[in-house]
């Protein structure tokens, strides 16, 4: 099978470097998804991956073998991309068939292989039609179809989803999730929507400005970050992060910002004075009738029926919001008691970077 | 500060018009006054339609009127209706394969002519356009710079583009002074019924390429470069892509080019007649030429003649438009 090894991988268009040295091991088989916001590098990267952009330095390396001068043809990945980049002079049938063409099968074994595919991913009944007489879903699944057929060392998916409406595109995540755990390849795929990234990765790489942030499981990213940005980045609603400076207060420390103190076990790392951001994610913040460590305002409740997201504001603090099981009956200038668990708190340095994820009850 | 220097550069620039429309106020109410709010597109069309009408359409028909009549008269009231007895004569052929069986072998002589000079100068001014167009669009050094010289000659007047080759192509012209200087012996272009047609089909299609070269590279442009990334990724070659890709997804533009080109050719008179003035002899004497030469040049001016010759031409071209219309109009619809 196929892994894929990126090096210290680095790429300039002209003076303007965009990525600034990425390593990244992919196993084989892995589902690896890449995030992280618009501009950040994930097309780039995958592209160099598939052959279609050269790597200004750095290696390359698909199932051992150093391809950094291998053309794109000859790497054996399959891509699906954006725009679906069908053929619009070629029926559905044709599209499909075309890459397994390039590699000389024989009629009958091209035929049999499009219609597996085909009917596997339900696009049977629209073979002979173009792609023009297509919807977005179904194109998407031609896309898709076209990789599949060539059995391909790895796919990549270029954020395959996002020309889709939110219903389909939730429909095609399950579907994507199902066919990896059916063909099990390897694949990498792309998209800035970490619903996505948290749902159908094995592993995921946070990239943010042409640099890995962090690379772990879905639920590593998200009970773990390392630093701020994947802290903000993964989880939605995004966690509440606050800026505080650390002060001394009795056995341990306390947080504070403007009439807020949070008060915690001591912990390595942060001395009295330190500047801190301290993170807490939607669901870990409770409503209390005892002493509160934030008292706020609501300024929106969202009754979803069977969750509550309250937003809210503090003096002085940045906006805080809530996620309830259950309903919540508060409406906006309703004042509130919160309490924050700390066992589920996040501390962060003034670099960013992670110093604590949970401290002790 | 600039801001307002540029502000009131732009209320000074707007002056004249102003003043123009203030001008044009009162005179065009009056006219919408006169014929109503309805009338008033008819009223801005009307220049157009009087030019359109007065050096087109009625001489259309003055055309027409003159092949159905004989004589050597100018004004139609001293012409003598003929029937189609000028086109009897035209047609009047035993073997039309063969010009010099027919009865009017000039006019014979021009359609052979033109045939074998569209479809030397239709082929190669495609295939060279078609060459030049992909070239341009690969990643080159100094691609508008030769973008920009393949356009320039389509800039030029006919006649210039001739009188230019004409100075290269005589006796004593550049490409003769450049044999000599090889040792080799002078050629006399247009005394080679040969080389005469070779340079005229050569010339026109220098002279109108970059015209077609820009179509079709309008049409390559329009091609998302994903199919090509995608197809590069399922491993196809440079030729598959090609023949399978970029020919297909060309062809209503190189459709578009050949009908153009067609009806071109077949008009193709001033940058010619300039070159080799028909001949030698007849060689480079096209229908076009043959119509100007029975009308104008000759001895007897067989006005009738002409007349009833530009008519089956305009059929030709009518047919040609049809069809580039019926071209274009798939394209444009997907
Ligand atoms: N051909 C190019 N020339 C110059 N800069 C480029 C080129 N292609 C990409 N870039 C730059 O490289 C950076 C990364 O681009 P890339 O397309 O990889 O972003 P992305 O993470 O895929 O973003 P998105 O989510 O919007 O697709 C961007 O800042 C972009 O401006
Ligand atoms: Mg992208």
């Amino acid at each position: 099978m196929t892994d894929i090894v990126l090096e210290d991988i680095r790429k300039s268009y002209g003076p303007v470097e965009v990525i600034h040295g990425i390593d990244l091991d992919v196993a084989s088989g892995e589902f690896v998804v890449f995030v992280g916001p618009s501009g950040c590098g994930k097309s780039t990267l995958l592209r160099i991956i598939a052959g279609l952009e050269e790597v200004t330095s750095g290696t390359v390396r698909i199932g051992g073998e150093v391809v950094n001068d291998m053309r794109a043809a000859d790497r054996g990945l399959a891509m699906v991309f954006q725009s679906y980049a069908l053929y619009p002079h070629m029926t559905v049938y044709k599209n499909m068939a075309f890459g397994l063409e390039n590699s000389k099968l024989p009629r009958a074994e091209i035929d049999r292989k499009v219609r597996d595919a085909a009917e596997m991913l339900q696009i049977t009944p629209y073979l002979d039609r173009r792609p023009k007489a297509l919807s977005g879903g179904q194109r998407q699944r031609v896309a898709i179809g076209r990789a599949i057929v060539r059995d391909p060392q790895a796919f990549l998916f270029d954020e395959p989803l996002s020309n889709l409406d939110a219903e389909l595109r939730v429909a095609m995540r399950k579907e994507l999730a199902l066919l990896h755990t059916r063909i099990g390849g390897t694949m990498i795929y792309v998209t800035h929507d970490q619903t996505e990234a948290m749902t159908l990765a094995d592993k995921i790489v946070v990239l943010q400005g042409g640099r890995v942030e962090q690379v772990g499981a879905p639920l590593d990213l998200y009970n773990r970050p390392q630093n701020v940005f994947v802290a903000g980045f993964i989880g939605s609603p995004r966690m509440n992060l606050v800026e505080t400076v650390a002060a001394s207060s009795g056995d341990g420390l306390s947080l504070t910002r403007a009439g807020t103190a949070l008060a915690i076990p001591a912990v390595g790392g942060i001395a009295p004075g330190d500047a801190v951001t301290f993170g807490i994610r939607p669901e870990h913040i409770h409503l209390t009738d005892g002493e509160p460590d934030i008292l706020a305002t609501v300024t929106v409740a969202e009754q979803l029926g069977g969750e509550t997201y309250i937003y809210c504001e503090a003096e002085g603090l940045p906006q805080i919001t809530l996620h309830q099981p259950g309903q919540v009956l508060v409406s906006a200038g309703d004042p509130l008691k919160l309490a924050v668990d700390r066992t589920n708190l996040h501390l962060f340095g003034a670099d960013g970077r992670a110093i604590a994820n949970g401290l002790a009850a | 500060m600039t801001a307002t220097l540029k502000e009131r550069a732009a209320t000074l620039a707007a002056l004249p018009v102003e003043f123009l429309f203030r001008a044009l106020e009162t005179p065009l109410a009056f006219v919408q006054r006169l014929v109503g709010v309805r009338g008033m597109p008819w009223v801005f069309l009307l220049p157009n339609l009087a030019f359109f009408g007065i050096f087109v359409v009625i001489p259309l028909f003055i055309n027409f009127a003159f092949s159905l009549t004989g004589g050597t008269a100018l004004y139609p009231s001293d012409r003598v209706y003929a029937g189609t007895e000028q086109y009897a004569f035209l047609f009047d052929c035993e073997n039309f394969a063969d010009p010099i069986t027919c009865r009017e072998d000039r006019f014979w002589k021009g359609i052979y002519n033109t045939a074998v000079f569209i479809f030397f100068q239709v082929s190669f001014l495609v295939l060279f356009s078609l060459v030049t167009a992909l070239v341009l669009n690969m990643k080159i050094r100094a691609r508008g710079f030769f973008r920009a010289v393949f356009f320039f000659p389509v800039l030029l007047s006919p006649v210039v583009v001739a009188l230019i080759w004409k100075w290269i192509l005589l006796r004593d012209g550049l490409l003769n002074a450049f044999l000599v200087s090889l040792g080799l012996d002078k050629i006399l272009f247009f005394v080679s019924p040969e080389w005469a047609m070779f340079w005229a089909i050569f010339v026109s299609i220098w002279a109108h390429m970059g015209f077609y070269t820009l179509i079709l590279l309008a049409g390559l442009q329009a091609i998302p470069p994903d199919l090509y990334e995608a197809a590069e990724v399922d491993g196809t070659s440079r030729e598959r892509v090609f023949f399978r890709i970029t020919l297909p997804l060309l062809w209503p533009n190189l459709l578009v080019v050949i009908v153009l080109a067609l009806i071109k050719g077949v008009q193709i008179f001033d940058e010619v007649f300039v070159l080799t003035g028909g001949g030698p002899g007849t060689a480079t004497q096209f229908i076009v030429q043959y119509i100007y030469n029975t009308a104008f040049t000759q001895q007897v001016q067989n006005f009738g003649l002409a007349a009833a010759a530009s008519v089956v031409l305009g059929t030709v071209l009518f047919v040609l438009t049809l069809t580039q219309l019926a071209v274009t109009r798939k394209r444009d619809n997907g």
